[in-house]
C-alpha cells in the first residue's frame, strides 16, 4: 500500500484527527503525520497490526511551550518510514498509553516516565526502570530542560529500600537473585528468576546498572562530539552507530557522503558484522562448555580484530566515521588483502559450522532451548538475529537501504524454530552473506574522495539508521540554533530485544539460563545507553 | 520382696501418685508437678531394667487368677527389659521437656487432664511390655491405644487432629484384632491363656499355622509400628499429638510393634521357613523407601519426622526379616547379628526421634510455626536447640560418631551376608532390598540436612522467627540429654552389643557378641588367626588393653568363607582422630596459616546487591525439587494446575501454582479404591431397603424358608 | 569428539611469546600518541574532545588518561598529525599511592594470581577485549592468571567502565569482600577519568571514585597485550611506565575536570 492511500484511509478512520505534516528523508518515502493524542493508540496500532509496520522507537522532545511525542514506524521501501507526532502544552503530563494495542512500546514508555516525568495512562508497570527505587528519588527526571547534566544530582539522602515484585504464587516459591556481578566476564545486569525450585516460572531483568545517560549529556555539545558518544554507546558495534548518526546529521546539514566513502562503509560495517558475530558463536560455545569449539572461533575472532586494526588502525573501528564521510581511506591492494584473508576466515568459520553441526552434546543444549515463538517476536518487536531465528526476517539493509545497500545482491536468512540452535545457524549464515557484500564492495568501489569536506552545520531534525549486527538502530538528531546537539535520541536493538528475553528464559531450568542468554547474545551498555 | 520388686512397686506408687498429685495441684503447677514425679518414676523403671539387663535375673509378678482363663501374670526378663529401658529414657527426657513446653497451653487445654493421660499412658505403656499372659497383654494393650488417642487428640479444638487421633484408633483396633487373632490361636494350641505354656508349646505348630500366625501378627503389630500399607496414621497423629507426646509415640509406641513382632516370631513360635523372613525384608525395605521419600518432600517439621520415624521401622522390620531367613536356614550367629542390629537400631531410634521432636517442639513453642519454607537462621535465637537438633540429624543421617552409624552399618553388613544362604533367589532379594535401604540412607542425608539447614541456617524468612528466643533450661537441658546419649550410645557399641546379645539368647540366636566384638585382648582364646591379631596390633587396636574390659574398642565384622575379610568399625577411635584432626586444623590456621593477619567478619557475597532480601534464599521446597521432580510418579500423579493472571495480555500479575497435597500414594493406590469400592457394595446392598413393604414380606418368607430347608 | 581433537592439533600453537619477547603481529594494538614537537600545537589540542593534550615547552603533551583513541589528532586534514607509537606496554602505577613497593606483599601473589572482573558501566569494547585474554593467541593463563566470578579469592579487581551511580554499591561491596591483600587494576580511559562520559549527573571519573586504585591502563579499549602488562605490573613482574607522555607530567596535571 502507498504512502498516499495510507494517508487517505487514515483519514477516513479518524477524521480530523490526522493531519499530514510533511514528507521526511529525501532518501526513503516517508512522512510525518500529526495526530490528535486520544486517537494516537488506535491509529497507531492500526499502521501496527493492520497496515504491518514495525516500531522502531518513541522519542520524546521538549520544547519552549509544548511536548512533542514522536512515534517512528517503518516498513519496507513502499511503506516507508511513518512518524506519528502528537503535541501537548508543558503543563499536560499524562499521555494514554499504547500498551494495549502495541506491546513493542513497554520499555519505551516506562523510559520516558522514569526520564521526564510523563505519565502514560494505563500502563501497569511504570516507575523503577532506569532510575533505580533505591538510589534515586522519585521526582528526579534528568531529562527535562531544567536539570544540570554536568552535576551530580541530589538523589536519595537514605537508601531506600527496593523489593522486587514478584509475581509467582506458590508453596516454597523464591526468586534467585544472578547478578549485578555474577560471572567471569559479563555485563552488569540483575536476573531474579522465580522458581519453586527447579525450572524458571518467571525471569525478568533489572537493567540499567549501566546507565550513562549518553542521550543529556550529548545535549549542548557539538555534533562531533555526540559522534564520539554514538560511538562509544556499545563499542563492539561502534561502526554501525556511528553510521547510522553520521546519516541522520548529514540528513540535517544536507551533505551526501561520496560514493566511494558510501562504499568503504559498507566494507567497515560488514567487517564489524562478520566479526560480531564470529564473537557471538565463541560465546555460543564457551556458555556450553565446549572448549576446544570456543578457542576455534576464539582464534578467528582475534583474527578479525587484528585484521581490523592493520587495516583501519583500530581494533573495534573507532574513529572512521566523519559527518560527511570516513576519516581516512584505504590503498585497493590493501582491500584486496583484506578480502583474501577474509575469504580464508570464513572458510574456517564454515568448518567449526560443519562440526558443531555434528556435535551431539553441544545440540543437545541449544536445541529446544530459549524458543520464542514467531507470535511473540512479533508481539514484542524483537529485531536482528534474534527475531530472524523467530522467522521475522526483516533487515534495514534490506526494508530502508542507506548507505548503497540497494546496489548489492546478499539474502537476509530466516529460520522457524525460534530455538538457541536456529538463532546459531542464523549467526553462521550472516557472515557467510556479509564476506559476500564485502566481495561485491571491493570489486566495485569507484574512486574519489571519502569525505564532502568542512561541513556547514545547520538546525534540523532527521533520523538515521542502520542495521547494526544485533539488529535495527534508530538515532534521531535535533540540532539546535546554536549548532550544538539540543535532542539525541537512540533507539538500539537492544534495547527492543531485552524486552522479549523472558520469553525465552522462562520454563527451562537453570543450568539453560546462561546458555540461553549466550544465544540471544544482547547487549547490556547498548540498553543502557 | 526383692529390690526388683521394690523398685517396680516405687514405680507404680510414683505414677499413682503423680495423678493424684496432678488432681491435687492447680493449672499452673500442674506441669511441673508432671516433670518432677514422672521423671522420678521414668528414672526407677530405668534403674530396674538396668539391673535386669545386666544381671539376669528377671522379675515375676503373679496377680490374680481367673477361673478358667488362668492367671495374670507380669514377667520382666532381658527382651522386655530391653524395651522398657529405651521407654524409660524417652519418657525421662518427655517428662522433664513437659516443665517448660506444657507452658503453651496453659488457659486453652486442662493441664490436669494431660498428666492423668501421661502418667496412664506411661503406666499401660510398661505394662504392654511386661505382660506375661495373652489376657492382660489385650487389656494393657487397649488401654495404651485409648490413652494414646486421647493425648493425640489433647488439641481437640483443631479439625484435623481430631480426625488424626480416630484415624489412629481404627486403625489401631484393626491391628488389634489381628494381632487378638494371632495370639488366640497360639493359646488355642498351647491351650492355655500365659505365655510360657505358649512359648512351650510352639513346636506343635504345623507350617500353615506358622504362616498364618506370622502374618497375623505381622499384620497386626506392623499397623501399630507404622508398616506400609497401613502406616497412613502415622503421619497424621505424630504431628497433631503435643511435642512431648510426640517424642513418646515416636520413640516408644512405635517400638511396642516391633516388641510384639519380635516376641511372637522369635520368642514363641520362632521361624522356620524362609518366607516370612522375606516378607518381613521386603515389606520393611519398602517401608523404609516410602518413608524417606515422602519426609523429604515435606514442609512441616513434624511431620516430616513422622514420616522419618516410618522410615527407621521399616529399617528395623528390615532387619529383623533378614534375621528370620537367617533362622530359618540355621544360620545362628548370622541371625545373632541381625536381631542385635535390629534392636539397636530401635534403642537408638527412640533416643534421636525423641531429641529431633522435643527439638521440634522447642522451634514450634518459641517461634509459632513450623513449615520450614518460613523458617530460617534460627540459629542466632535459638543456639542450644539448634546445636542439640543437629546432633539428631547427624544421628539419623547415620553418621559416625553418633549412634544411628553404627546401626546402620550393622543392618547393612548383615544383609551383605546372605551370599552364605545359598540359593540365588533369596540372594538376590536380598541384594535388591539391600540397595533399597542404601537409597533410603541417601534420601536421610538430603532430607535431614535439608530439616537443619532451612530451618536454623540461612536467613530469617518471615517476620515472627525474627521475635523468637532461646527456650528455658527445663526444655534445652533434656535434649541435651538426648545428645549425649547419642553420642555414647555411638561410641560404645563394644559394650551395648554384648548387652543385646544377651537379651537374645533364650531365644537359641546368639553368637553376636564372639562374632562381632571378640575378646582379642585375649588373642589365645579368641579363635582369630595370629596374623589377624598382630596385623590388629599394628594398627593400634591393642589401644586401652590395660583400661578397658576384654572387648575393646573395635567391631569386627568377618565375611564367610567365600570372602575371607575382616571389616572393622570402631567409632571411639573416629571421635579421637576427629577430636585430633579438627583441634590440629584450628591449631594450624590460627597461629600458623593465619598468624598476624586480622579476622575481619563480613557480610556474605550476594553478587553486590544492596541487601539480599529473604524471598531471593533458597527454600525448604526448592532444595527437595530435584527428589520430587526424579520421583514424580510416586509423588505426583497429577498435574500441577497453574493460573496466570495477566493485564494486557503480557503483564503478568500473577501466576499461581496449586498448593493442595497430594494424597499418599498409598492412599491413592489401596485405600481410596477400596473405600469407593466398600462404598459402591454398599450402595449396591442399599437397594434392598426401597421402603416397599411387599418386598420387607418377600424377605422374610425367602428367610423362613431358608431357615426350614437348613435345619 | 575425536574430530575436535584433531583439528585442535592441526591448529597448532598460536601463543603469543609476550612478556619473554615482544609481539610482532600485526594488528596487536592501535598504538598511542607520544610526545613530539609541532608547529601549530594550539590547533591541534584544541582537536582533542577529551583535552588529553596540552601545550608543554618543547612540543604537545598527551595524558593517557584522556586518550580515546578517536585518531582525530592524526586524521584531521587541517593539522599535522602527532607522533605515534605503537606499543602496547602502558600500563602505570597510580600517581596517587606512586610507591607501591614498601605495601606489595609480592610473596602474595608470586605464584596464581585470580582476577574478579567488574563492569562498572563500561561500553562493551574494554569487556571484549578481557575475554580475548582467554583465546589461545594470548592465553592468559599460562602466566597464572585466572578470572573467577567470586571476590573471595580474588587478589586483583580489575575494574572497567566510567561507574555508574547504579554499579557504586556493587563495586562496593565487591573491593569489600576481598580479602586483604588486593590491588585494583582500573583498565581503560573510562575508568581512569571517565572517558567521554563523566563526570556527569549519571556517571563519575573513573574508578578511583570508589575504590583505591593500583595500577592504570589506557587505552579504548585497552588491547589484550596493554591488560597482560597492566596485570603483569600489579605482581611487579614487570616495570610500569608512565601514565603520561612525557614522563612527569602527573604530578603537574590536576587531577580530573
Amino acid at each position: 500500500m502507498t504512502l498516499a492511500n495510507l494517508l487517505a484511509e487514515a483519514d477516513l478512520r479518524w477524521p480530523g484527527n490526522i493531519r499530514v505534516c510533511r514528507e521526511t528523508s529525501r532518501h526513503t518515502r516517508g512522512c510525518e503525520i500529526e495526530c490528535s493524542t486520544e486517537a494516537v493508540p488506535e491509529f497507531c496500532g492500526w499502521l501496527y497490526s493492520e497496515r504491518g509496520y514495525s516500531f522502531a522507537s518513541m522519542i520524546v522532545e521538549e520544547h519552549e511551550s509544548q511536548w512533542d511525542l514522536r512515534y517512528v514506524w517503518y516498513g519496507n521501501s513502499e511503506d516507508g518510514i511513518v512518524h506519528v507526532v502528537t503535541r501537548q502544552p508543558l503543563a499536560e503530563q499524562t499521555f494514554p498509553t499504547l500498551i494495549g494495542h502495541v506491546h513493542a512500546i513497554d520499555w519505551s514508555e516506562r523510559e520516558v516516565e522514569d526520564l521526564f516525568g510523563l505519565v502514560f495512562k494505563g500502563h501497569p508497570r511504570l516507575g523503577d526502570f532506569v532510575l533505580h527505587d533505591d538510589r534515586w528519588n522519585r521526582d528526579v527526571t534528568p531529562m527535562r530542560h531544567g536539570t544540570d547534566a554536568s552535576a551530580p544530582l541530589l538523589r536519595c539522602l537514605a537508601e531506600r529500600e527496593w523489593r522486587p515484585l514478584l509475581v509467582l504464587e506458590a508453596p516454597g516459591a523464591f526468586a534467585m537473585p544472578i547478578g549485578p556481578v555474577y560471572s567471569g566476564v559479563a555485563e552488569s545486569a540483575l536476573f531474579l528468576l522465580e522458581t519453586q525450585g527447579e525450572d524458571v516460572v518467571r525471569c525478568v531483568p533489572r537493567l540499567f546498572y549501566k546507565y550513562r545517560g549518553i542521550e543529556k549529556i550529548a545535549e549542548g555539545k557539538p555534533i562531533a562530539h555526540a559522534l564520539l558518544l554514538a560511538e562509544r554507546c556499545n563499542g563492539t558495534s561502534a561502526f554501525a552507530h556511528g553510521l547510522a548518526f553520521c546519516q541522520a546529521a548529514e540528513a540535517i546539514c544536507a551533505v551526501e557522503a561520496p560514493g566511494r566513502a558510501k562504499g568503504l562503509r559498507v566494507l567497515l560495517a560488514e567487517l564489524e558484522r562478520f566479526r560480531h558475530h564470529t564473537a557471538a558463536i565463541r560465546e555460543i560455545c564457551e556458555a556450553t562448555g565446549l572448549v576446544v569449539g570456543t578457542s576455534q572461533a576464539a582464534i578467528l575472532e582475534e583474527e578479525l580484530l587484528s585484521l581490523s586494526c592493520a587495516f583501519t588502525g583500530h581494533r573495534y573501528l573507532f574513529g572512521l566515521n566523519t559527518i560527511g564521510g570516513l576519516s581516512r581511506d584505504f590503498e585497493p591492494g590493501h582491500c584486496l588483502q583484506l578480502l583474501e584473508t577474509l575469504h580464508d576466515i570464513l572458510r574456517r568459520l564454515k568448518q567449526v559450522e560443519k562440526m558443531l553441526r555434528y556435535s551431539n552434546s553441544f545440540l543437545d543444549r541449544i536445541e529446544e532451548v530459549g524458543i520464542v515463538s514467531p507470535g511473540d517476536a512479533r508481539e514484542f518487536g524483537l529485531v536482528g538475529p534474534i527475531a530472524r531465528g523467530s522467522g521475522i526476517s526483516r533487515d534495514l539493509r534490506k526494508l530502508q537501504p542507506y548507505s548503497g545497500y540497494d546496489g548489492f545482491t546478499f539474502d537476509v536468512p530466516s529460520e522457524g524454530e525460534g530455538d538457541g540452535y536456529a538463532r546459531l545457524r542464523i549467526l553462521f549464515a550472516e557472515a557467510e552473506q556479509s564476506v559476500r557484500i564485502m566481495e561485491q564492495v571491493v570489486s566495485a568501489l569507484p574512486g574519489g574522495t571519502v569525505c564532502a569536506g568542512p561541513v556547514q552545520v545547520s538546525p534540523g531534525a532527521a533520523l538515521g539508521w542502520a542495521e547494526a549486527p544485533r539488529g535495527a538502530a534508530f538515532h534521531w538528531l535535533r540540532i539546535g540554533g546554536d549548532s550544538m546537539v539540543a535532542r539525541y535520541h537512540l533507539a538500539t536493538p537492544s534495547f527492543l530485544n531485552w524486552n522479549g528475553f523472558h520469553l525465552a528464559a522462562e520454563h527451562f531450568a537453570f543450568q539453560d539460563f546462561p546458555i540461553i542468554m549466550a544465544t540471544f547474545g544482547l547487549s547490556v551498555a547498548e540498553s543502557d545507553r | 520382696m526383692t529390690l526388683d520388686g521394690a523398685m517396680f512397686g516405687l514405680f507404680f506408687v510414683l505414677c499413682c501418685a503423680g495423678m493424684l498429685l496432678a488432681i491435687v495441684l492447680p493449672q499452673q503447677r500442674n506441669a511441673f508437678g508432671l516433670a518432677c514425679t514422672a521423671s522420678l518414676a521414668a528414672i526407677a523403671i530405668s534403674c530396674l531394667s538396668i539391673r535386669v539387663l545386666l544381671s539376669g535375673h528377671g522379675l515375676q509378678i503373679p496377680l490374680w487368677t481367673i477361673p478358667e482363663l488362668g492367671t495374670l501374670t507380669l514377667s520382666l526378663d532381658r527382651l522386655s527389659a530391653l524395651f522398657v529401658l529405651s521407654a524409660g529414657i524417652v519418657f525421662l527426657a518427655a517428662s522433664a521437656f513437659s516443665a517448660g513446653y506444657m507452658e503453651r497451653y496453659l488457659g486453652h487445654y486442662s493441664l490436669r487432664s494431660f498428666s492423668i493421660l501421661f502418667y496412664a499412658l506411661f503406666l499401660s505403656v510398661v505394662l504392654v511390655l511386661i505382660a506375661a499372659d495373652v489376657l492382660s497383654f489385650l487389656i494393657v494393650w487397649e488401654a495404651m491405644a485409648i490413652f494414646s488417642y486421647f493425648l493425640v487428640n489433647y488439641e481437640h479444638e483443631r479439625e484435623e487432629n481430631i480426625r488424626a487421633g480416630w484415624l489412629m484408633l481404627a486403625l489401631g483396633e484393626v491391628g488389634s484384632i489381628s494381632a487378638t487373632l494371632a495370639l488366640l490361636l497360639l493359646a488355642h494350641r498351647a491351650h492355655s491363656l500365659s505365655f510360657s505354656e505358649i512359648r512351650a508349646a510352639s513346636a506343635l505348630v504345623q507350617p500353615g499355622m506358622r504362616w498364618a500366625i506370622f502374618l497375623l501378627s505381622f499384620m497386626g503389630f506392623g499397623v501399630k509400628a507404622g508398616l506400609i500399607p497401613f502406616s497412613v496414621w502415622l503421619s497424621r497423629a505424630h504431628p497433631a499429638a503435643p511435642a512431648n507426646v510426640s517424642a513418646v509415640l515416636s520413640g516408644v509406641i512405635l517400638n511396642l510393634g516391633v516388641y510384639g513382632i519380635v516376641r511372637v516370631n522369635i520368642d514363641f513360635l520362632p521361624v522356620t521357613m524362609p518366607g516370612p523372613g522375606l516378607t518381613a525384608l521386603i515389606v520393611g525395605s519398602a517401608t523404609a523407601l516410602m518413608g524417606i521419600l515422602y519426609a523429604t518432600v515435606e514442609n512441616d517439621l513434624k511431620t516430616m519426622l513422622a514420616h522419618s520415624s516410618i522410615e527407621n521401622m521399616g529399617i528395623i522390620t528390615a532387619a529383623l526379616g533378614a534375621g528370620f531367613v537367617f533362622v530359618a536356614s540355621g544360620h545362628r550367629v548370622l541371625a545373632s547379628i541381625a536381631f542385635v542390629a535390629a534392636l539397636y537400631h530401635m534403642l537408638n531410634h527412640s533416643v534421636y526421634k525423641a531429641l529431633l521432636f522435643l527439638g521440634a517442639g522447642t522451634v514450634d513453642m518459641r517461634v509459632g510455626m513450623r513449615n520450614m519454607d518460613l523458617l530460617g537462621g534460627l540459629i542466632r535465637a535459638l543456639p542450644w536447640t539448634g546445636l542439640f537438633f543437629l546432633v539428631g540429624a547427624l544421628a539419623i543421617s547415620a553418621l559416625p560418631p553418633f549412634n544411628g552409624f553404627v546401626s546402620e552399618w550393622l543392618i547393612l553388613q548383615s544383609l551383605l551376608r546372605s551370599v552364605e544362604l545359598g540359593s540365588t533367589a533369596i540372594g538376590a532379594v536380598f541384594a535388591f532390598c539391600a540397595a533399597a535401604l542404601a537409597l533410603t540412607a541417601g534420601l536421610a542425608i538430603t532430607c535431614f540436612v535439608r530439616a537443619f539447614a532451612m530451618t536454623f541456617l540461612g536467613m530469617p524468612r518471615s517476620q515472627q522467627v525474627d521475635a523468637a528466643s532461646e527456650a528455658r533450661r527445663s526444655m534445652t537441658i533434656p535434649m541435651g540429654a538426648l545428645a549425649a546419649a547419642c553420642l555414647a550410645l555411638g561410641i560404645t557399641p563394644t559394650y551395648v552389643i554384648p548387652v543385646l546379645d544377651r537379651a537374645l539368647a533364650p531365644y537359641a540366636v546368639s553368637g553376636a557378641t564372639q562374632a562381632l566384638v571378640p575378646a582379642f585382648f585375649r588373642a589365645a582364646s579368641s579363635g582369630l588367626p595370629p596374623n589377624f591379631v598382630s596385623e590388629f596390633h599394628d594398627l593400634g587396636a591393642q589401644v586401652g588393653k590395660g583400661l578397658l574390659p576384654i572387648s575393646g574398642l573395635v567391631v569386627l565384622h568377618r565375611g564367610g568363607e567365600r570372602n575371607p575379610v575382616v571389616f572393622a568399625m570402631s567409632t571411639p577411635y573416629t571421635l579421637v582422630v576427629l577430636i585430633f584432626l579438627l583441634s590440629i586444623s584450628f591449631a594450624a590456621v590460627r597461629f600458623y596459616l593465619a598468624r598476624g593477619r586480622k579476622l575481619v567478619i563480613k557480610e556474605p557475597w550476594d553478587g553486590g546487591l544492596q541487601r539480599l532480601l529473604p524471598e531471593m534464599t533458597y527454600t525448604a521446597t526448592g532444595f527437595s525439587s530435584p527428589v520430587s521432580v526424579i520421583f514424580h510418579a510416586v509423588l505426583h500423579p497429577t498435574a500441577i494446575e497453574e493460573s496466570r493472571e495477566t493485564i494486557y495480555e503480557h503483564f503478568r500479575t500473577a501466576i499461581r501454582r496449586g498448593s493442595h497435597k497430594e494424597p499418599h500414594i498409598l492412599e491413592r493406590l489401596l485405600f481410596q479404591p477400596s473405600v469407593w469400592s466398600a462404598i459402591a457394595i454398599g450402595n449396591l446392598c442399599a437397594r434392598m431397603h426401597n421402603g416397599r413393604l411387599n418386598v420387607y414380606v418377600t424377605y422374610v418368607l425367602i428367610a423362613l424358608l431358608a431357615v426350614l430347608l437348613l435345619t | 569428539m575425536d574430530g575436535w581433537v584433531v583439528r585442535g592439533i592441526k591448529t597448532g600453537i598460536k601463543t603469543t611469546r609476550y612478556p619473554e619477547a615482544q609481539e610482532t603481529r600485526a594488528g596487536v594494538s592501535p598504538g598511542l600518541p607520544v610526545f613530539g614537537s609541532q608547529s601549530d600545537s594550539e590547533s591541534t589540542v584544541d582537536i582533542c574532545p577529551t583535552q588529553a593534550l596540552s601545550v608543554i615547552d618543547g612540543g604537545i603533551a598527551v595524558d593517557y588518561r584522556r586518550c580515546i583513541h578517536c585518531f582525530r589528532c592524526v586524521r584531521t586534514g587541517d593539522v599535522a598529525p602527532l607522533a605515534w607509537q605503537s606499543g602496547y606496554e602502558w600500563a602505570a602505577n597510580s600517581p596517587v599511592e606512586p610507591d607501591l613497593g614498601t605495601t606489595m606483599d609480592r610473596k602474595a601473589f608470586a605464584r596464581s594470581l585470580q582476577v574478579l572482573v567488574v563492569d562498572g558501566g563500561d561500553c562493551g569494547a574494554c569487556l571484549s577485549e578481557i575475554a580475548q585474554l582467554s583465546n589461545p593467541y594470548y592465553n592468559m593463563h599460562r602466566l597464572g592468571f585466572f578470572i573467577t566470578p567470586t571476590p573471595r579469592i580474588a587478589d586483583v579487581l580489575l575494574l572497567v567502565g566510567p561507574v555508574t551511580d547504579q554499579m557504586r554499591v556493587a563495586i562496593k561491596k565487591a573491593y569489600d569482600a576481598m580479602p586483604a591483600p588486593k590491588r585494583v587494576v582500573a583498565a581503560g580511559v573510562c575508568a581512569l577519568s571517565g572517558g567521554v562520559f563523566g563526570p556527569s549527573f549519571s556517571v563519575g571519573s573513573g574508578a578511583a571514585d570508589v575504590v583505591p586504585v593500583d595500577v592504570l591502563v589506557p587505552g579504548c579499549p585497552p588491547p589484550p597485550l596493554a591488560l597482560l602488562h597492566g596485570l603483569l605490573v600489579a605482581v611487579q613482574r614487570k616495570p610500569p611506565v608512565a601514565i603520561t607522555s612525557p614522563a612527569k607530567l602527573a604530578e603537574q596535571t590536576e587531577v580530573f575536570r
